[in-house]
């Protein structure tokens, strides 16, 4: 019983990472309909630069993420005006291409500025928390308040806020958008923006857990579009519950079963729910 | 108040448009009539700034307004509500509507009287307005859309062919609305298939054929005119 609730904390945890880093897969899937191969290099830059406030500036932990994040919405905003934004008229193998470019790009950067070798950033919330008998250390819980807490801000912004709306009404029909006075362009810079940042606050969160490395985002890509694509492509639900789903399957196999079974459990949870949903589990930006 | 001298535009390099001359009073109802693939609706998004033109010049109120992004269009005082409808399918009426004000949303109150003289021209709007757009019938989402276009708080509305595809009592709700809401002293550019029953409503009318103004005229003019009447309105 220890080890499951120590477990579940692990995995919720997980979760929460996942869920912040597959929400800004999802909204950028929904605004621009395009499969962004370069958000896990995003993530792993916004670890970087987290790392670079927190030891080479010397700022607090959670300013360090705040300031990389913001960092980060500005590199996702040229992330869109100078690659994707050129190519918004071309077909969608070239946006693939441009993608697993910019992937190769970030990676190098950050291999010229911070080299190939693993780094490692100290958890500044030591110590744990005993419950049930398990031992959660407070970075734990901390990565599970904080993701809860900036995706009700999230869903707030999206849902009542009327500039979060845009991004929806863009997702909901383009030209009725346009027509709305609301301009297509500032609402996919918006989305890069909101998008890079999410995937720098979950980088900057699981950085004292994970170590760094500049592949660190390639690991995360596959997992997140296998959460997005469970949960309906465009989704933002689909990319919370998969994402929490994903996370504990992965936490509980590797624990109970293999943890080889674990790195592969995702998949197999993704293939037996297509077979059942083959539009995921919240169906949404797929069905026109 | 609207002026459009020598128009062209398509798409893909291939005009739709060859150099068409309109102009829409302040105040009236202008209509536009011709077959499908007279060019309207690439009149209608060129104006809003959907399509950039190849040539020609559009001015609004005086102010030349071509080539602006559809959002400038929205705030200079046009809007447009457009073939198709376009709404936004998974919100609510209500969300709709305010998104309609986008560019007006700093004047709170005035959107507030805005959303409610749509209400009150539209009542089943208010009824439905917690539904998804996406699941009203027809013509109820072709009230959305006038209603999204009001919102914008216009000089100007432009109608993509209202009443397509809808049972002829509502057509005749829809034509009788535009009449409400000109008669506030809005312009209305209307593009329409039941030209007859366009013409009865309008002041002014143009005929397309082909991308080119062919006819042009009161309304009365053209609805007793008996080229129109031959060709457009069966007649």
């Amino acid at each position: 019983m220890t080890l499951f609730i120590q477990q579940l904390f692990n995995g919720l945890a997980l979760g929460g990472v996942y869920c912040l880093a597959a929400i800004g897969l999802t909204l950028v899937f929904g605004v621009l309909r395009i499969p962004n191969l370069a958000h896990g290099s995003l993530y792993m830059l916004g670890a970087y630069v987290t790392y670079f406030f927190l030891t080479a500036v010397g700022v607090p932990y959670v300013a360090a993420i705040g300031l990389a994040a913001i960092v980060l919405a500005v590199v996702g905003i040229l992330l869109e005006r100078l690659v994707f934004h050129p190519l918004r008229k071309s077909p969608h193998t070239h946006h693939m291409i441009a993608a697993v470019g910019a992937m190769f790009f970030f990676q190098a950067v950050a291999q010229v500025i911070w080299g190939a070798d693993f780094r490692r950033m100290e958890s500044p919330f030591e110590g744990t928390l005993s419950i049930g008998g398990a031992q959660i250390s407070w970075q734990r819980i901390i990565i599970i308040l904080t993701a809860v807490a900036v995706l009700a801000l999230l869903t707030w912004f999206i849902k009542r806020s009327i500039h979060g709306q845009t991004i929806e009404a863009v997702e909901q029909d383009r030209t009725g958008a346009s027509l709305a006075g609301i301009s297509p362009n500032t609402v996919s810079m918006l989305t890069f923006a909101l998008a890079a940042a999410l995937a720098t606050i979950a980088a900057g969160l699981v950085a004292p857990i994970n170590l760094l490395s500049p592949t660190m985002g390639a690991a995360l890509d596959l997992k997140i579009f296998a959460i997005i694509i469970l949960g309906g492509l465009g989704s933002i639900p689909g990319a919370i519950v998969g994402g929490f789903l994903l996370a504990l399957a992965e936490v509980m196999t590797s624990t109970y079963v293999s943890s080889a079974a674990g790195e592969a459990i995702a998949f197999v949870v993704l293939v037996a729910v297509l077979a059942v949903r083959p539009t995921g589990l919240f169906a949404k930006a797929v069905q026109r | 108040m609207l002026t459009v001298t020598g128009l062209s535009a398509g798409y893909d390099a291939i005009d739709v448009l060859h150099s068409v001359d309109i102009t829409a009073e302040q105040g009236e109802i202008t209509v536009l009539l011709g077959a499908n693939g007279s060019g309207k609706t690439t009149m209608f998004k060129t104006i809003s700034g959907l399509i950039r033109p190849t040539a020609g010049e559009i001015e609004f109120n005086g102010k030349p307004i071509t080539r602006r992004p559809a959002s400038a269009i929205v705030g200079a005082g046009i809007a447009h509500s457009p073939e198709g409808r376009h709404l936004f399918p998974k919100m609510s009426v209500e969300k709709n509507l305010v998104l309609g004000g986008y560019t007006r949303r700093k004047n709170r109150s005035r959107q507030r009287e805005l959303l409610n003289q749509v209400f009150e021209l539209f009542p089943i709007l208010h009824e439905k307005r917690h539904d998804p757009s996406g699941s009203l019938s027809g013509g109820q989402q072709q009230m959305v859309a006038i209603g999204r276009a009001l919102t914008a708080d216009p000089r100007l509305l432009i109608l993509d062919e209202p009443s397509m595809g809808l049972a002829p009592l509502v057509v005749k709700q829809v034509l009788e609305a535009v009449v409400e809401i000109n008669r506030t002293g809005i312009g209305v550019l209307l593009a329409e298939q039941n030209a007859t029953q366009a013409l009865r409503i309008a002041h002014r009318g143009y005929v397309l054929a082909e991308g080119r103004v062919v006819l042009s005229g009161s309304a009365d003019d053209l609805l007793h005119d008996s080229d129109v009447r031959a060709a457009y309105l069966g007649m």
